[in-house]
């Protein structure tokens, strides 16, 4: 079984980013069309719910992402015009990553989200290529070019990406460069680095990988939000020392991506479900449950884990995608069109 | 070739100039290559006009990245939709009618707007329709997924060039705002030199945010040529008053006189800026305050003179109060504060008052002035103690009414004021009342049990009423302390003997010694340079009282230790500098106080200079505070004691973590001097601590522009101070 894993990882890894075949969509149109109507705004805006009905520049990037994966060209349009006009005015040519519908100006708060970043460089990207559209090409490239520019930076003898421009480097912070381990979305490294080629994508990738590896926390052995990289790795001082809303996602993108070994996902999937598959969110120091979260789209987590790990096939239900809030949603819909296009032996 | 930016796709870096044109004649107007590229015949118009400029507005007036490549557009004129323009009239909303019309002549120099709009006749393509009726709700996401939509169902659709252009200059317009209200100064000059149909006076907004992103970000000179270009070609009249009003706020006072000369007259004869001139009078004035460089046109003053008799604001008042003082013409500084405070009296007005009057030496009256506003602030507290301790240590000693003696004493006791408690002490001893001197110097070492002059006060008297023990009692608690109360009661013939060869200093001093032309140059280069070279600069003989202190040095020096208080005043007043070359500031501050005591006020004068510089240089600020108000001091000594002063009481504040004090300190040391690079780090830090962040921004980013590595860091921690990270819920 491990040979056989191993096997498939090898052969996922030059095949690149996910890349759904020209007419078929690796999300369906009824969940695509389920979570537009749930989350996208006329204006272009995917609205996060659950977060008092902001929008981001994460969320953005999910949203075209999403729509790349549905297939819908004219959704992805909708989705940029917004992105373009509301969050991509940074002089530095990152997003601001954060826009209030009830405050004046909307974007309260300029600095940059990079993994925000990283998803609307990367969806646009693969959509340039797939819809011949060069606008697209040469924003992402610009975008992708600043990422380089303002966020990748060098310590300590790793590639580290900062969670944003301001306020996160060793000079920010007494215990900086502080990361956020969530924000390395693998799949995108490859795709920019075709976009805008440099050695430091593959050496991001190469570093984010190994370090993930080795962010093992309190009893549950679980990775920090938020992570301290000034000497040894340790959850950062000034944030909550968690196993949290951001880290719950590293599974889903080693996977997505191919890259993570299977000892590694076995330790996360111990630390991070409880026996009966909801999503356990914790305090790293003693392992106690903040909270649990039995959100199919959290539980899908754990189904394709255990699809990957042992070939599970989903259970009765969980391929059906209903929305319930925007976050918990998106996982599900990345979840199920890498199902969909990796694993279909598991529906 | 009708829309510019295709000209320039696959330039790397390309001169955009404003493109726009005067409603009234409609002449279209374009900058650099541009021109060159699309209307030839119209560059040669648009240099004409940029040479008669000074600055040349016919100059590259932005440099940036062409948008993203388009495919090129046909040759032929495109027929343009008027269906937005139906859309705007039949909503009544004129403004977007009239921005839509203008743009549109932009784009297409050869089109003619529609005698009726509402008579525009609908598309028969219903969808078409359809996007320009979302075009003109400025639904433009909509716009974009309806095109996306019919071209992934109809693969041979092609959008009409004319509504890609109009939906990219509409997107572009959004952007351009929001990077604006971002602050996001570079991107908004990037959209904008991008899109030049949008720099056309239908859309004065927008070239307002233009020239204000060129002057945020050092280009005032291409600020300057955006707000020439609407004086120049825009007629409407509200317009162009906003206009001179915001790059009044802007741009420096001489920039402002240059656009200023572009004022038109109506046909009546008046001129079209005349409404505001009374409030540029004002800006222009508060700006000389701020810095001492700018003279500014007489008429401006006359105008403000004017208006005070006018309108009788007591604010018009203190701006011209403020003005001359800052330039130092105090007796005109002192009539407009007498005049701002009899309008309305105020802390600002008796504190610019005050300051006058101590000028002249009419400390008696400044007392009374400060005494209603000695609350107001901080610092108009500090400057009435100040005053106070003035006021009593004044020799011989002024007769003071017993109120004005009740109510020093009352506030000197409410705040537990340490110096003027001494000073209470040695004001009673001059008046031959050595019990209530007891009493004084005992109160001011219960507030500062540090405070050694007020010992000194105190072993002295108690040695004039016979009270050894309690002199006994002084010697014993400060042994190995203070020299002079060890010595007390001592034969002093060494001091004497030192003293007795010298010659008699005051015979060797010129009698012309007032006044020093050349002193207020120098202050004002010292003003310049940081505050050591301050202190060491400060040190320095000035030219009336170099002989005395030469032959001191020469004669017996000042090594041996010995206590001042026997010594003649010149004599100490010598050894006090003497002192000072030694860097032994403290034994200085002691000869100076010795000095003090002089009759003469010239000697008085250079003494209480000296003490205050040495406690300076000791860090004993507050005392140089004091020291400073003991004898009225020549207007540029005032002033450099005061700078540092204050300088040292906004550190010492800002250390001590009174984060509100620093800044008031660093306020009223502004308010006579510019501020140092490193004070405005500090008043940075000051307001990050305060969590004023925007402010702290604003200043370290100011600085950090000259490349000061403090303020450099100062950006990183303020940022670093604000919660910033992305949260998932």
């Amino acid at each position: 079984m491990r040979y056989l894993l191993c096997l498939i990882a090898l052969l996922m890894i030059p095949s690149g980013p996910l890349r759904a075949e020209e007419g078929r969509a690796a999300v369906k149109d009824s969940a695509w069309a389920a979570y537009k109507a749930s989350f996208l705004d006329p204006t272009g805006r995917v609205v996060d719910d659950g977060n008092g009905g902001i929008s981001h520049s994460e969320g953005q990037g999910y949203g075209l992402l999403l729509a790349f994966l549905a297939d819908k060209p004219a959704d992805f349009e909708q989705i940029w015009s917004f992105t373009r006009r509301e969050l991509l005015l940074r002089d530095d040519g990152l997003a601001a990553w954060k826009w209030s519908p009830a405050d004046t100006p909307h974007v309260v708060d300029v600095n940059n989200a990079t993994d925000g970043d990283i998803l609307i460089a990367y969806a646009l990207a693969l959509a340039a290529d797939r819809w011949e559209r060069s606008d697209y090409s040469s924003a992402a490239a610009t975008v992708a070019r600043a990422i380089l520019d303002k966020t990748v930076i060098e310590h300590g003898g790793r590639t580290l990406l900062m969670p944003g421009v301001e306020g996160f480097s060793a000079s920010d912070r007494a215990d900086g460069p502080v990361i956020n381990p969530s924000y390395w979305i693998f799949e995108a490294l490859p795709v920019l680095d075709r976009l805008v080629p440099s050695p430091k994508w593959q050496a991001l990738a190469a570093d984010g990988e190994a370090m993930i590896a080795r962010l093992k926390f309190g009893p549950r052995q679980l990775p920090a939000d938020w992570v301290s990289a000034r000497t040894a790795l340790k959850p950062a001082a000034g944030f909550p020392r968690t196993f949290g809303y951001n880290a719950l996602r590293i599974p889903l993108y080693l996977m997505r991506a191919g890259r993570a070994d299977r000892d590694l996902l076995l330790q996360l999937q111990r630390g991070m479900f409880a026996p009966d598959g909801s999503l356990v969110i914790s305090d790293l120091e003693t392992g106690a449950a903040n909270d649990t979260l039995s959100d199919p789209g959290y539980r899908f987590i754990n189904h394709i884990l255990a699809c990957v790990l042992d070939g599970t096939k989903l259970p009765d239900g969980a391929a059906t995608f209903r929305p319930t809030q925007y976050y918990p949603s998106t996982l599900h819909l990345l979840g199920l069109s890498f199902v969909e296009e990796k694993h279909p032996e598991c529906l | 070739m009708k829309f510019p930016l295709i000209a320039f796709a696959g330039v790397t870096v390309a001169a955009v100039g404003i493109a726009g044109f005067a409603d009234g004649d409609q002449l279209r107007e374009r900058l650099g290559n541009m021109i060159d590229r699309t209307a030839p015949e119209l560059s040669a118009t648009f240099r004409g006009e940029g040479a008669r400029g000074s600055g040349g507005a016919g100059t590259e007036f932005a440099q940036a990245e062409p948008a993203e490549t388009k495919p090129a557009p046909a040759e032929q004129p495109p027929a343009v939709d008027e269906s937005a323009l139906r859309y705007f009239a039949s909503k009544g909303d004129t403004a977007r009618l009239q921005a839509e019309i203008s743009r549109l002549r932009a784009l297409y120099p050869d089109w003619t707007p529609p005698k009726d709009p509402l008579a525009v006749p609908r598309n028969k393509d219903d969808g078409l329709e359809a996007m320009w009726r979302l075009y003109a709700e400025g639904r433009y996401a909509e716009v974009r997924r309806a095109i996306a939509e019919r071209q992934a169902g109809d693969a041979g659709w092609q959008p009409p060039a004319d509504l890609i252009e109009r939906l990219e200059v509409a997107e572009a317009r959004a952007r351009l705002v929001n990077a604006s209200d971002l602050k996001q100064y570079e991107t908004v000059i990037e959209v904008g030199a991008g899109t030049p149909s949008l720099l056309t006076c239908s859309e004065i907004d927008i070239l307002w945010r233009v020239a204000e992103a060129f002057a945020e970000t050092n280009r005032s000179g291409r600020a300057r040529d955006a707000y020439l270009y609407i004086l120049k070609n825009c007629d409407d009249g509200p317009e162009r008053l906003a206009t001179v009003q915001k790059a009044a706020a802007l741009l420096p006072y001489a920039t402002v006189q240059e656009l200023l000369s572009y004022e038109k007259s109506n046909a009546a004869g008046a001129l079209e800026f005349e409404s505001i001139r009374d409030d540029l009078a004002r800006r222009f004035v508060a700006e000389g305050e701020r810095d001492a460089t700018i003279e500014v046109d007489p008429k401006y003053l006359r105008r403000l003179e004017r208006l005070v008799e006018t309108e009788k604001a007591a604010s018009d008042a203190l701006l011209l109060g403020w003005y001359q003082l800052r330039r130092k013409n105090m007796a005109a500084a002192e009539q407009w504060f007498r005049s701002a405070y009899e309008k309305q009296e105020s802390a600002s007005a008796a504190q610019g008052l005050a300051l006058a009057l101590i000028d002249r030496k009419a400390p008696e009256e400044a007392e009374r002035v400060l005494y209603p506003w000695r609350d107001a602030s901080a610092e108009a507290h500090a400057t009435y103690m100040a005053a106070t301790a003035n006021l009593l240590a004044i020799e011989p000693p002024v007769p003071l009414s017993g109120d004005v003696l009740r109510r020093i004493a009352a506030e000197t006791v409410k705040v537990r004021d340490p110096a003027t408690a001494q000073q209470f002490g040695w004001y009673a001893r001059a008046l031959g009342q050595p019990q209530t001197a007891l009493q004084w110097f005992a109160t001011a070492l219960r507030w500062k049990p540090d405070d050694e002059p007020s010992a000194y006060g105190l072993a002295i008297t108690r040695h004039q009423v016979g009270d050894a023990a309690g002199v006994a009692e002084i010697q014993r608690l400060w042994a190995g302390r203070s020299e002079r109360i060890a010595r007390l009661g001592e034969t002093e013939e060494t001091a004497e003997n030192e003293t007795l060869p010298m010659p008699e200093p005051a015979k060797e001093r010129p009698k012309t010694a007032e006044p020093r032309p050349a002193v207020s140059i120098e202050a004002a280069r010292r003003e310049a340079i940081s505050r050591e070279a301050i202190r060491r600069e400060a040190v320095r003989p000035a030219p009336a009282s170099t002989a005395p202190r030469r032959i001191v040095r020469g004669v017996a020096g000042c090594r041996t230790t010995l206590d001042p208080s026997g010594l003649s005043p010149e004599t100490a007043l010598a050894r006090g500098w003497c002192l000072m070359d030694l860097n032994r500031p403290i034994e200085a501050a002691d000869a100076f106080a010795v000095a003090l005591r002089a009759p003469a006020s010239r000697l008085r004068q250079d003494a209480a200079y000296g003490q205050s510089l040495a406690y300076l240089r000791a860090g004993l600020t507050n005392k140089a505070a004091v020291a400073a108000t003991k004898s009225p001091q020549s207007r540029a000594r005032a002033v450099e004691l005061q700078t540092a002063i204050l300088a040292d009481r906004a550190i010492a504040a800002f250390d001590a973590g009174r984060y509100r004090e620093a800044l008031l300190y660093l306020d009223q040391r502004s308010r006579i001097a510019s501020e140092r690079t490193d004070l405005m780090v500090l008043r940075g830090y000051a307001y990050m601590n305060l969590k004023r962040f925007a402010e702290a921004k604003r200043i370290f980013e100011a600085v950090a522009a000259t490349g000061n590595s403090d303020a450099l860091r100062g950006v990183a921690d303020v940022n670093a101070a604000q919660e910033i990270w992305p949260r998932k819920f």
